[in-house]
């Protein structure tokens, strides 16, 4: 339903290592600020209980005792690790919480002189594991010292759903949140028209390569173009399965449409791990998306209209 | 990029919509910027003889687009131009050009999913050097012209003759250009695709009066190659293009105000479809002091491409007949308005600062008739020179 008398406001800021924006309509920039100030603080909280690189987020205090006492968690952590956990199951541990430690052998941060051996990969495997880890509705402890934890794969999505909570409950009806290319939406656009939101290319970083409209719902992109590094002509990216300790390599990126930018997140990931099979999986959770191949080529069911950049 | 025939006939002016079309939005921005660069495309003085003054000229400027709620793409963008003279009868031109854009969310978009976040930052590189020979009233001038972008490459040559009448009150030109464009898209849909255009240009300048001029130019292209956008889902364009246009000015000196009138229509026919009409008037104002005030008021108009198809992608359509859902090929009508104050100053120095604003609309069409479903698209620019004769 077209909403008069609203004005954009749009606000950028860091957090998590990236940029992100909030876009809110509002009567008057009073209304904006106060909803994008709060949302903005809940994900920088959310940033700063989870976050690895600080000694005092609940990850670096679960880190901390790995292998010795287990460590009281809120409810909120125990509901990401019961999601943490579902995504653990539904990729059939492809996706999991305490692959961290592969980032040992796999540095994306600079092109290695070598790619690690068998046997180093074989060793860091050793520390992962989601099934050894002992948690309940009150705490949690990691088995083996040297096992991590990182929330990195479902935290930002979280936020951004979170976000938007916020948003709508300081009474924003139309409202866009972009937590580094995770896409959360509230309502339609003022004019009662549909989001749209372009799907960033994953060889060309000006390009869009397909448009996708989004009412009440969110959409996630992941892709191998975000960090990897280039060794003998292939590609290896941040996509790590669980199960092999090594990159996947399957398609340039997966968007996913889903309801929460939570679920598109975890989608789009997971069905980078799955590879070949991520059509099968996607078609299973009756996801829409579209997946670019290695190939360029393209797959997928999204109600995209076309590629407009 | 094109190389533009210069000279007593300028080349065509206008709106990014009957550009030659580049590869994607961010060029977009590029063509309104360039528009708005002197620097680039030098006004030359109608005397078919070798200039005694060589000239130094360093411009910036800042290009920013927006559309309703959302602020798009950023500009920023040096150049520097020289002109020396050689001996009594040759004259070397040279300009280069470096452009750093950044934007959010291209047109039509309101975000951006993607796996790093946020943004876009580009560079471009292009420089164009150009010789001038002065004979017994003629000038012939050979020039050449490149640009560099990651995916995008253009090399161009030109050939121009000029001549003068025996009174000086007549000029001719005769210009052609060759251009060829590389691209190489880093998606891997366009891979090492060319395009060569042909451009023939002929001009005559008159003097009516002491006060008075009016030039005219004919200008035909005939490009032949990859026309499509390898970032645009399902573009596909004809591949080949003939553009004709016939750009007129006038020019006018009026001593009571101590001011000049500059009018000048523009009418282009493309193969594509996208027709369009140009007219602008520009006042040009001396002030005391060594100031002008230029304030100029241009109206753009054009068709859609014959192949342009309002979003959504129409069912029933075969993939890879043409078919282009870009906006600057739809149907709309543009408004610019801008003013430029320079002063003179002492020991040939000018500086200028400038000011112009654009909007964009479908309902601003001559004859209605707009495409539908087009957001109101605006952007800006502020410019600042300086120049030196020595």
């Amino acid at each position: 339903m077209p909403s008069a008398g609203l004005e954009a406001y749009r606000y950028a800021f860091a957090a998590m290592a990236s940029r992100h924006e909030l876009q809110a309509w509002a009567p008057d920039r009073a209304q904006a600020d106060a909803a994008a100030r709060a949302a903005i603080a809940d994900v920088l909280r959310i940033e700063t209980k989870y976050t690895r690189y600080r000694d005092t987020s609940v990850t670096s205090a679960i880190n901390r005792h790995a292998g010795g006492d287990e460590v009281p968690i809120d409810a909120e952590t125990v509901a990401l690790l019961r999601y943490a956990d579902r995504c653990h199951a539904l990729s059939e541990g492809r996706f999991d919480l305490t692959s961290g430690v592969l980032r040992q052998a796999w540095d994306f941060k600079r092109r290695p002189s070598r790619l690690p051996t068998d046997a180093e990969i074989a060793a860091l495997l050793e520390r992962v594991g989601w099934s050894r880890v002992e948690w309940d509705d009150h705490s949690i402890r990691l088995p083996l010292a040297g096992m991590e934890l990182d929330f990195g794969g479902i935290g930002k999505e979280y936020a951004a759903d979170r976000a938007a909570a916020i948003l709508r409950e300081c009474g924003i009806a139309h409202a866009l949140v972009n937590l580094a290319g995770d896409v959360r939406v509230i309502g339609t656009r003022p004019d009662g028209a549909p989001w749209r939101v372009g799907i960033q290319h994953p060889r060309e970083r000006a390009g869009v390569i397909a448009t996708v409209e989004v009412v009440e719902g969110a959409v996630a992109t992941s892709g191998d173009y975000e960090r990897y590094f280039e060794f003998d002509g292939r590609r290896y990216c941040h996509l790590l399965d669980a199960r092999t300790g090594r990159p996947v390599g399957h398609w340039q990126s997966v968007s996913v449409v889903a309801d929460l930018a939570t679920l598109a997140g975890s989608y789009a990931t997971l069905a980078m791990l799955f590879a070949a099979d991520a059509p099968a999986f996607l078609a299973g959770q009756g996801a829409h998306y579209l997946a670019i191949a290695a190939d360029g080529t393209m797959a997928g069911n999204l109600p995209f209209s076309r590629g407009l950049s | 990029m094109r190389l533009p025939l210069r000279g007593g006939t300028a080349a065509p002016v206008g709106e990014a919509g009957p550009e030659a079309p580049r590869i994607s939005e961010r060029s977009a921005a590029l063509i309104a910027a360039a528009l708005a660069l002197p620097g680039i495309l030098p006004s030359h003085a109608h005397a078919q003889t070798a200039p005694d003054e060589g000239v130094v000229a360093l411009r910036y400027l800042d290009y920013r687009d927006w559309q309703p709620g959302a602020r798009r793409m950023t500009v920023r963008n040096p150049s520097l131009y020289a002109l020396v003279p050689i001996g009594s009868s040759l004259a070397f031109e040279g300009s280069v050009i470096y452009d750093a854009m950044s934007g959010a969310s291209p047109l039509y978009h309101d975000t951006l999913s993607g796996a790093s976040g946020l943004g876009i930052t580009d560079y471009r590189t292009a420089g164009d050097a150009r010789l001038t020979k002065y004979i017994d009233g003629n000038a012939l001038a050979f020039g050449v012209a490149g640009s560099h972008e990651r995916d995008y490459r253009s090399r161009a040559a030109s050939f121009e003759w000029r001549r003068a009448s025996a009174d000086r009150n007549t000029t001719f030109a005769v210009g052609v250009a060759a251009t060829r464009d590389s691209i190489d898209s880093a998606n891997g849909v366009a891979k090492n695709r060319h395009r060569e255009t042909y451009d023939l240009l002929l001009g005559v300048t008159q003097v009516l009066s002491r006060d008075s001029l009016v030039e005219s130019s004919l200008t035909w292209s005939d490009g032949r190659g990859y026309y499509s956008d390898p970032y645009k889902l399902l573009d596909t364009r004809p591949d080949r293009r003939r553009i004709f246009a016939w750009l007129t000015r006038y020019n006018r000196y009026l001593p009571s105000p101590d001011a000049t009138l500059r009018v000048a229509y523009r009418y282009l026919d493309d193969s594509f479809g996208d027709g369009s009409h140009m007219v602008e008037a520009s006042w040009v104002q001396t002030l005391p002091r060594g100031f002008t005030l230029t304030p100029t008021l241009r109206y753009y108009t054009q068709g859609a491409a014959d192949f342009y198809h309002d979003p959504p992608f129409p069912e029933g359509s075969v993939q890879g007949e043409p078919y282009t859902a870009d906006t600057r090929l739809s149907a709309y009508g543009a408004f610019t308005a801008g003013v430029r104050l320079a002063r003179s100053f002492p020991g040939g120095v000018t500086a200028d600062v400038a000011l112009t604003f654009y909007r964009q609309r479908a309902g601003w069409r001559a004859g209605g008739g707009g495409s539908p479903g087009l957001l109101e698209f605006s952007a800006r620019w502020i410019e600042f020179g300086l120049e030196k004769r020595f």
